[in-house]
Order: C-alpha cells, then structure tokens, then sequence
C-alpha cells in the first residue's frame, strides 16, 4: 500500500506536480528505506537519497561543517569580561620617574624663587649702615675719601702734563693763523 | 538597522548560502570569499530589506549572481564540460567523507554535476534546497513557467542517466 502510494509519487515527481512536502515525503522515505525495494522504485532510490544525504540529512548527521567566520558565535572581544590587568608598579616606571622629575623641578623653581626674593633682601641691607658708632663712620669715611682724594691727585698729575701738549698745539695752531 | 537585527534576520541563511555557493563552486575557499561578498553587499544594501518580500530568496540571488561572476572570470565554468564534469564530484569533501560515500551516490553527483548549470541549479534549489517554484523564479530571476520547464527537463535527463546506470550498470 506504501509502495503504492510511493510509485504514485513518483510518477508526479517526474512529471513535476509534486508539492515541496511531497517531495520531501519522497526523500525521507528513501533515506529510511534501506533494503532492497520493488525494481520500479529502485530507480530513483539513488537519487532521492543523494538529495536527503545533501539537504535535511547533511544538517541532522551535522556532517556539514559551516566556516567558523560564518557561525553567529560571538566573538572572544564581544563575550571577554572586563579583564583588569595588574602589573608590578615598576612596570610602569616611566610615568613615576615623570611624576618625580616633575616633582623635583617644581622644589627647586620654588626654591630658586625663594633663594632670589632673599638675594633681592640681602641687596638692601647693602645700603643700610653698617657701624653702630657714628664717630668710627666718620672717620671711615674720611680715610676712603682722603683715599679717593689721593688717587685723584695722582690722575690730576698726570692730566698736566697732557695740558703741555695742549697748550703746544694751541700755539702752533695761532702761528699757523 | 543594527548589525545585531541584521545578524538575526541574515544568520538563519547562512549554512544554506554556503552550500549553495559550494555546489555552484565546487570550492570551499571560493565559497566562503563569495558569501563574504553577499553578505557585505546584503548589508549595503540593507535599507532595501524592508520592501523584500523573500528575504532568503534575495540573498541566494545575490550569492548566485556573485557565485557566476566568479566562474566567469576564473573561466572555470566546470559544468559546461563534460570531459572534466567526471571529476568535479566531491571536490567539497574530505577525503574520509569521499571514501565513505557509496559508488553510486558519486555516480548521482556526477549525473547531476554534469547538467547544465541552469538545469542543475534549478534541481538543487528544489530538490535539496526544497524552495518553492516562486522562490526559484527570484532567485534566479526567472518566470514561474520557465523554472517548471527546466526542472522538468532536469529532472528527465538526470533520470535518463539513472536509468542507464540501473540498465548498463556503468556510466
């Protein structure tokens, strides 16, 4: 009765009237029928199996290996936790030596600031007296003037006898007129 | 559209994409470049799915029209030759799976393999694919009518081929 309706399926296969559901009807009953059938249905057995192997039965046997750029698996990036990586602080020694280069020029900007606001204050005490005693000011001053003095004269000496050839040249000059 | 509705809407298509553009191939390597390609071009084209009444329809036509060029311009056209179509069978397994396949499976491969492309790609949409006459027709872009005739005419050669295979028992 099977074979029947089989053979009548067949008939509307080659003919092509089969519905999509009949035709699987005929796949699946070949991949399921192993042993020897009728000679008029063993004609296309080859084939409806071929088709089953290839189609429906390549997904059931999972004989079918699909590329893995095509499977919907996520990919290690997508699914990763977020991973925190703990590195020996000396790893990352670079950045601490910036901080502490950084550190370090800032103590001593501040320091050099520091150092000139307190050469500025030294300066001024240079003008501020430096005897208690008015008496041993006086007298200081008068040795570095009578020093100064001196000194002056010693250039004035020496001056005059520039003033020779001065007058030398003025007499020539009113001889020359 | 996000990529995640993309994937969703695209994924389900993928194993058949690929074994449609591995038939029309015969190479793995080859048929995962071209459904890369589709499906990038799927994605391009993305603002066109949603007037598409056929989904998977439009991505096998998209995979076959890439799938052909690339026969073309490799000048491989592998089936339209009927001294090499012998050895086109079971280029896409392994050499375990071949072994393991029966003699005459080979020789329905081989049957099939040497149809012409149309008639070929037409049997297998239908027959392992199981895609309905319409969806055929847009996969293909061609008339209803015209996808009966030459399924009809597939399916008579590759049964005349069985036939001398059962009657001569060679091939």
């Amino acid at each position: 009765m099977e074979y029947n309706n089989i053979r009548a399926l067949l008939e509307k296969y080659w003919a092509c009237e089969t519905t999509e559901a009949e035709e699987a009807e005929l796949r699946v009953f070949y991949a399921a029928h192993e042993e020897p059938l009728p000679a008029d249905l063993q004609e296309a057995a080859p084939l409806f199996r071929y088709f089953h192997a290839e189609g429906e039965g390549a997904f059931e046997k999972k004989e079918f290996n699909m590329p893995e750029l095509f499977t919907d698996r996520r990919a290690p990036w997508e699914t990763a936790k977020e991973t925190k990586i703990i590195r020996p602080f000396w790893q990352g020694w670079m950045k601490y030596a910036a901080v502490l280069l950084a550190a370090a020029g800032m103590v001593y900007s501040v320091n050099q600031y520091q150092l000139k606001l307190h050469g500025q204050s030294e300066e001024t005490t240079a003008f501020r007296d430096t005897y208690e005693d008015p008496k041993l000011a006086y007298e200081q001053t008068q040795r570095a003037l009578q020093i100064l003095s001196r000194n002056l004269n010693k250039g004035k000496s020496q001056m005059e006898k520039l003033g020779y050839f001065n007058e030398a040249q003025e007499i020539i000059q009113g001889n020359h007129n | 559209m996000s990529s995640e509705v993309f994937i969703s809407l695209i994924m389900p298509f993928r194993e058949k994409l690929y074994r449609f553009a591995l038939r029309l191939l015969g190479n793995e390597e080859d048929a995962k470049d071209i459904i890369q390609d589709a499906f990038v071009k799927v994605w391009n084209n993305k603002d066109k799915m949603g007037e598409l009444q056929n989904l998977e329809a439009w991505c096998m036509r998209i995979t076959r029209n890439l799938a052909l060029d690339k026969l073309k311009s490799r000048k491989y056209r592998v089936t339209d030759d009927l001294e090499r179509a012998g050895e086109v069978p079971a280029t896409h397994h392994s050499p375990h799976q071949s072994t393991e396949k029966s003699d005459l499976m080979r020789r329905v491969h081989g049957a099939i393999h040497r149809l012409p492309e149309k008639y070929r790609t037409i049997l297998q949409l239908r027959d392992i694919d199981g895609l309905s006459y319409q969806e055929i027709g847009e996969v293909l872009e061609i008339e209803l009518s015209e996808v009966k005739v030459n399924l009809h005419r597939a399916r008579k050669q590759v049964r005349e081929q069985l036939q001398n295979l059962h009657v001569y028992g060679i091939q």
